[in-house]
């Protein structure tokens, strides 16, 4: 019964409530891989609702903020539980948008949906060097660099940190995804990258489903 | 409009305007007051109708637009600040605006004036494809542009390569591509007989330098040209921006305030873009000292402006604009579909009639969504901008422009989220003549042969 209520206090981007129940639940016996898929489960949902413009960025914003905080409120009890802990962490990312870029709200989106979807997500903000996505990648032993990009101009950033992880012996170290608007899988495959995420909806599973693939 | 005296002391805001962490700033201060102000001003979308013709709720959008500026102000993500406006310095902004430019230089300059909801003066008709485009097609692509009739000012697509090299922002391959663009536009220009025509260039500079580095009024921009500047998506700056605004404003060129509101984004639905138009056209006008604005606001995930929670805010925000000011402001058609479909033409006369109607001038026309290389043409320009003329030269009134655009919707909303990507320049024009293809003429008099029958009224 708390579940369902989290549940719908995440869907409703209810922090303080979601907050309250959470701290109840830690004083009663879980199924912690339970509680976690349905938590994931529902994110989903509103991350499809968000998909839809069933719902705007704010909602989505606010439903990510509270799963966050509940994560936080829950995680000691959660990590207890292999299955659990499996569930969210589906891979680190350093993300952010390329070099002499200054526009952010699709990475910002990208960040909210695979952190609401069990990634953990290192956000370099925007106008980032290429040489900044590798170190923080190398710092955070990251699975994936995913750089967006919205102008033409700055889409070669993208290449130039694809060249620069070849150029130091790193290129199969980390699964390079791209995206932002003048950005397609034409422009992925010349340039080498790993993925292409035509929206910031469709990255938690193209990416869930890139690192499960056997390299 | 902007003074000097103006200029620094807004300048001087961003480095002692109310502080605040950027990840604060649009979830803590810009969505709230959006939302606080839809309501406190009772804006609600109608699905139903594309071209209301309330006149108080044209008024309400305007006080909310207005209320949102004030109080949210731009906030420049190198300082940290809100530049923020009184009551009484937005008003004598709008005082100030002569509500008219001459633009262009000789026999090639226009008067460019407000226009009113209903107006039958014909909007102030800008080209452009918006794209990025191939090297060895951009001189070709200028000319094919420049040869249109109704042509009031062009915007050129941008490079994407100079001299066989990718250009990339900031660097020196982008002040070489922004010298390149230049060049073709003026002998483009100049090859076609207009020499003195109104530019908005270059699109190709996105960063300050490239865009300093061709001020010039022998070869580059000229001081009757303009640039435009953008503000971040939403309601914030930077100072590469801002070094834009005070060189333009040196240099004495026009300026327009480049902006995107997003439907689904911060912006909210409908109503929120609604509202942000008219805010930014504050903005605009108050903080870059932009004698027009330049909006493309879009949606979230087609990334056009053609459906009907897009046409809804243009329509309103254009009304409530021509109703309580004298600025001017192009809207600029973002469509799904790409050139030579059917498709993109539907689109780009109904974005065209809905926008002229409620007082906007017009800038045609981003085909596919702005997304491709070398996906946009003059001729879907042509035809939103021959539909511009005739809406207005016949007195179309909203009542019978919402009929057409309902009638419009009905053949393309459907396939938004699939529309058909279309052809590539050189597929639909001949590139040595820069004229289009007997297929693709024949496509786009058929369709305006179809608007005719529609009611729309055509000149010629």
């Amino acid at each position: 019964m708390s579940l369902e209520r989290l549940c719908q206090a995440l869907e409703e981007g209810a922090q303080e409530e979601a907050e309250r129940i959470a701290k109840d639940l830690l004083n009663q016996k879980i199924d912690s891989k339970a509680t976690v898929d349905r938590l994931v489960a529902t994110m989903q949902k509103v991350g499809d609702r968000f998909a839809r413009l069933e719902i705007f960025l704010p909602e989505m914003m606010m439903s990510g903020q509270t799963m966050a905080s509940v994560m936080q409120i829950l995680g000691p009890k959660i990590s207890q539980s292999a299955g659990a802990a499996a569930a969210l962490m589906k891979g680190k990312v350093v993300l952010g948008t390329v070099k002499g870029d200054l526009h952010e709200i699709g990475k910002n989106i990208v960040k909210l949906m695979l952190e609401a979807t069990g990634f953990e997500v290192k956000d370099l903000g925007y106008d980032v060097d290429p040489l900044a996505f590798i170190k923080e990648a190398e710092a955070l032993k990251a699975d994936f660099i995913a750089a967006s990009a919205l102008m033409t101009t700055t889409m070669p950033h993208q290449k130039e940190i694809i060249d620069l992880l070849k150029d130091k012996g790193l290129r199969g170290k980390y699964k390079v995804v791209i995206g932002g608007a003048p950005t397609t899988q034409e422009w992925a495959e010349k340039i080498g990258a790993d993925l292409y995420c035509y929206d910031a909806g469709s990255a938690p599973r193209l990416m869930a489903q890139l690192i499960a693939k056997p390299s | 409009m902007s003074t000097p005296y103006r200029l620094w002391e807004i300048q001087k805001r961003s480095n002692d305007g109310p502080q605040c962490d950027e990840d604060d700033f649009l979830p803590k201060i810009f969505t709230p007051k959006l939302k606080q102000v839809v309501k406190k001003y009772g804006i609600q979308w109608d699905r139903k109708t594309v071209l209301p013709t309330d006149e108080d709720l044209a008024d309400r959008v305007w006080l909310a637009g207005w209320e949102l500026f004030r109080d949210v102000g731009l906030y420049n993500t190198d300082t940290h600040r809100m530049i923020r406006l009184s009551d009484a310095e937005i008003k004598e902004a709008l005082y100030m605006h002569p509500g008219q430019y001459w633009v262009g230089a000789g026999k090639d300059a226009v008067l460019w004036k407000h226009r009113q909801i209903e107006d039958r003066n014909p909007p102030f008709c800008i080209f452009s494809p918006d794209c990025t485009c191939s090297e060895e097609l951009h001189y070709s692509m200028c000319v094919a542009f420049l040869k249109e009739p109704l042509l009031d000012g062009f915007c050129a697509p941008i490079l994407e390569d100079t001299m066989g090299m990718k250009i990339r922002s900031a660097s020196p391959f982008e002040i070489n591509g922004c010298t390149q663009h230049i060049y073709n536009l003026r002998l483009a220009a100049k090859q076609v007989g207009r020499p003195g025509v109104f530019f908005v260039a270059v699109g190709t500079a996105e960063h300050d330098t490239g865009q300093i580095a061709v001020s010039n009024n022998e070869w580059g921009v000229r001081t009757t040209d303009s640039r435009i500047i953008g503000t971040l998506t939403e309601f914030k700056t930077a100072d590469t921006l801002l070094n834009r605004v005070v060189h333009c404003a040196q240099y004495g060129c026009y300026v327009g305030n480049l902006t995107g509101p997003i439907y689904g984004g911060w912006c909210g639905g409908a109503e929120g873009v609604a509202v942000t138009l008219v805010a930014y056209s504050l903005n605009g006008l108050c903080i870059y000292g932009a004698v027009y604005n330049q909006h493309f606001p879009f949606h979230l995930n087609w990334g056009s402006n053609t459906t009907r929670e897009l046409l809804w805010p243009i329509a309103v925000a254009g009304q409530a604009l021509g109703r309580n000011s004298r600025l001017l402001y192009t809207s600029n058609g973002f469509s799904n579909a790409g050139p030579m479909t059917e498709m993109v033409f539907y689109e780009t006369a109904c974005h065209a009639l809905v926008s002229t109607v409620t007082s906007w001038d017009l800038w045609e026309m981003a085909s596919a969504r702005n997304k491709y290389r070398n996906r946009a043409t003059p001729l879907e320009a042509r035809l939103g901008m021959e539909v511009g003329h005739a809406v207005a030269q016949q007195g179309m009134t909203r009542q019978e422009a919402n009929d057409i655009a309902l009638k419009l919707l009905a053949k393309y909303e459907h396939m938004a989220a699939n529309a058909p990507m279309g052809k590539e320049y050189q597929e639909c024009y001949d590139v040595p003549t820069a004229l289009p293809t007997q297929e693709h003429f024949d496509m786009y008099r058929r369709v305006k042969d179809e608007l005719a029958n529609m009611g729309v009224t055509f000149p010629y």
